[in-house]
């Protein structure tokens, strides 16, 4: 594997606020990662430093070997369209895209035409006059056509409707198989993108938490459901990040990965082990690490 | 290169703000003021300042060139050197464009005699006294320097907020004040008007270069700086 972006100790100080905290890590060539985390957990300032449209406290940015700042050469290689992106004031849709196509090197007409049509977006109204949907299938399409090396998605799903959702899913998928390069998706949406992830950075509070296989994510943890007594003797002695209970039947998550004496436990004693979903495991991972260091854990609090 | 020309096409999505709106005020002022000299009697010349309006207007492109722009050629991957560039480019072309309207429409004044009605808009002796050449690099000039001070007030705005655009412009309001002090006290208007006496329009346009270069040097570093 060769890796595209290397970050090395990346702070981004604002006055008061630390909103990236001294944070390190390789992104591979050719690989959906998931940048996941909370509204303010620092994912926007994080791919606007790769990017270098904003600019790092402190700390080192190499992409494909080299710094991005004020490099034609780098950057045109990279697309970032951001959540809240701003457009000149008359601009139509197809003016976006024909400025899109004239600094995207790999920028794919005919892959924007189609999804100008199965996203519905209307062409003749001005951009800033859009819906916040049509304002995200207009960056979702930029994305996608522009075919850059590095892509980021910054919550493109907001505003969308579940079918528009599903075709961005559907073609970022279709074109990355076809074309294959480094797409890195923020969203806290989790669940929904977990299936297009094959590896995950969660970030919390300006600091990476989790940087994983998503496969070796979901293996982490399982689902114990059944008979109170029955959970409780099974986790006896794991460690168990979140326990909900309704009547006599509890619902226990734990760490680790179950071996086959553990299934085999599980059967004898007629509990079930259901997978956890990334989401899940996520929230209670971030939140148990939180308050570890403190309080034991909030047993059966909804989060 | 190409992609500093690309940036021109970028700027050129904004219609509004660099072809009609400055077409509009152009052949606004244009209309009124004929109308205006059609309806005072007499055969006096009759001078109007309304087609400046036009060069004025440029205050208000160079702004929206930076905050209406600035934001989505970052989503381009557009360096900021490029940006700039670019932008500065696209100024230079519109200026150009208005600065031969300007003197056409002056040598029609002439061929004309003002219209048929002693009107001048374009014409002036000052401006034209060394001809239309001196004309076109005088109106091309004054259009630039309206635009560096959009362009440079909308940088400084962008990189260090309202705050330090008001003290700034405070600022160099104390410089000027001080300077008119200074003239005051060391009895020297008088070598101040001489000296603008003694000036041409070309050569007053051509120390506007020396402003066009303090403002855009000034607003360039601000620029690299700057996030969308």
């Amino acid at each position: 594997m060769t890796s595209v972006i290397e970050v090395q100790n990346l702070t981004k100080r604002y006055r008061d606020t630390l909103a990236v905290d001294d944070v390190s890590f390789t992104i591979e060539k050719d690989v959906i990662y998931g940048l996941l985390g909370r509204n303010g957990a620092g994912k926007t300032t994080v791919m606007s430093m790769l990017t270098a449209q904003n600019f790092a406290t402190s700390g080192q940015i190499r992409v494909f070997g080299e710094h991005p700042y004020e490099n034609a050469r780098v950057l045109q290689r990279m697309c970032f369209v951001r959540e809240s992106q701003k457009y000149p004031d008359d601009a139509l849709p197809k003016h976006a895209f024909g400025t899109a196509r004239l600094f995207f090197p790999n920028w794919d007409q005919e892959l924007a035409d189609r999804l100008i049509d199965e996203l519905q977006l209307p062409l003749k109204k001005t951009i800033k006059k859009l819906s916040r949907g049509q304002l995200s299938a207009v960056g979702v399409i930029i994305g996608l056509a522009s075919r850059a090396e590095i892509t980021f998605f910054d919550e493109p799903y907001l505003g969308l409707d579940a079918v528009a959702r599903q075709i961005f899913y559907d073609r970022l998928i279709e074109d990355y198989t076809e074309h294959p390069r480094t797409v890195i998706l923020s969203s806290h949406l989790i669940d929904e993108v977990s299936n297009l992830l094959e590896r995950v950075l969660v970030i919390d509070r300006g600091r990476i938490v989790m940087d994983e296989e998503t496969d070796a994510v979901r293996d982490r943890a399982a689902n114990i459901v059944g008979d109170s007594a029955a959970v409780d003797a099974f986790v006896a002695g794991r460690e168990v990040i979140h326990r909900e209970s309704l009547g006599r039947v509890s619902s226990v998550t734990v760490l680790g990965t179950l071996t086959p004496e553990d299934r085999q436990r599980l059967v004898t004693a007629g509990l079930d082990a259901a997978p956890v979903s990334l989401q899940q495991l996520i929230v209670r991972t971030t939140q148990h690490a939180a308050e570890s260091a403190a309080a034991p854990i909030d047993e059966g609090a909804l989060r | 290169m190409s992609r500093t020309l690309n940036v021109v096409r970028m700027q050129l999505i904004n219609r509004n703000t660099y072809i009609w709106i400055p077409l509009l005020v152009l052949a606004g002022a244009f209309v009124l003021s004929l109308a205006v000299y059609a309806l005072i009697p007499g055969n006096e010349p009759k001078v109007g300042g309304a087609a400046q309006a036009p060069l004025w207007y440029f205050l208000v492109v160079g702004t929206q060139a930076l905050t209406l722009t600035f934001p989505f050629s970052q989503a381009m991957s557009v360096t900021r050197r490029e940006f700039f560039l670019g932008t500065y480019l696209t100024a230079a072309i519109t200026a150009g464009i208005l600065s031969i309207v300007f003197v056409i429409g002056g040598l029609i004044e002439q061929a004309t005699d003002g219209w048929g009605m002693n009107g001048w808009m374009f014409y002036s002796d000052e401006i034209w006294q060394g001809g239309p050449l001196a004309a076109l690099a005088f109106y091309f000039l004054l259009a630039m320097t309206f635009f560096s001070v959009g362009f440079w007030s909308a940088t400084i705005y962008k990189r260090f907020g309202a705050f330090w655009l008001t003290a700034t412009l405070v600022a160099i309001g104390v410089i000027l004040v001080v300077a008119m002090w200074l003239i005051g006290r060391t009895d020297s208007w008088g070598a101040v008007f001489a000296w603008f006496a003694g000036q041409t329009s070309l050569s007053l346009a051509l120390w506007s270069i020396l402003v066009i270069a303090v403002l855009a040097g000034t607003s360039f570093i601000p620029l690299r700086r700057a996030v969308p």
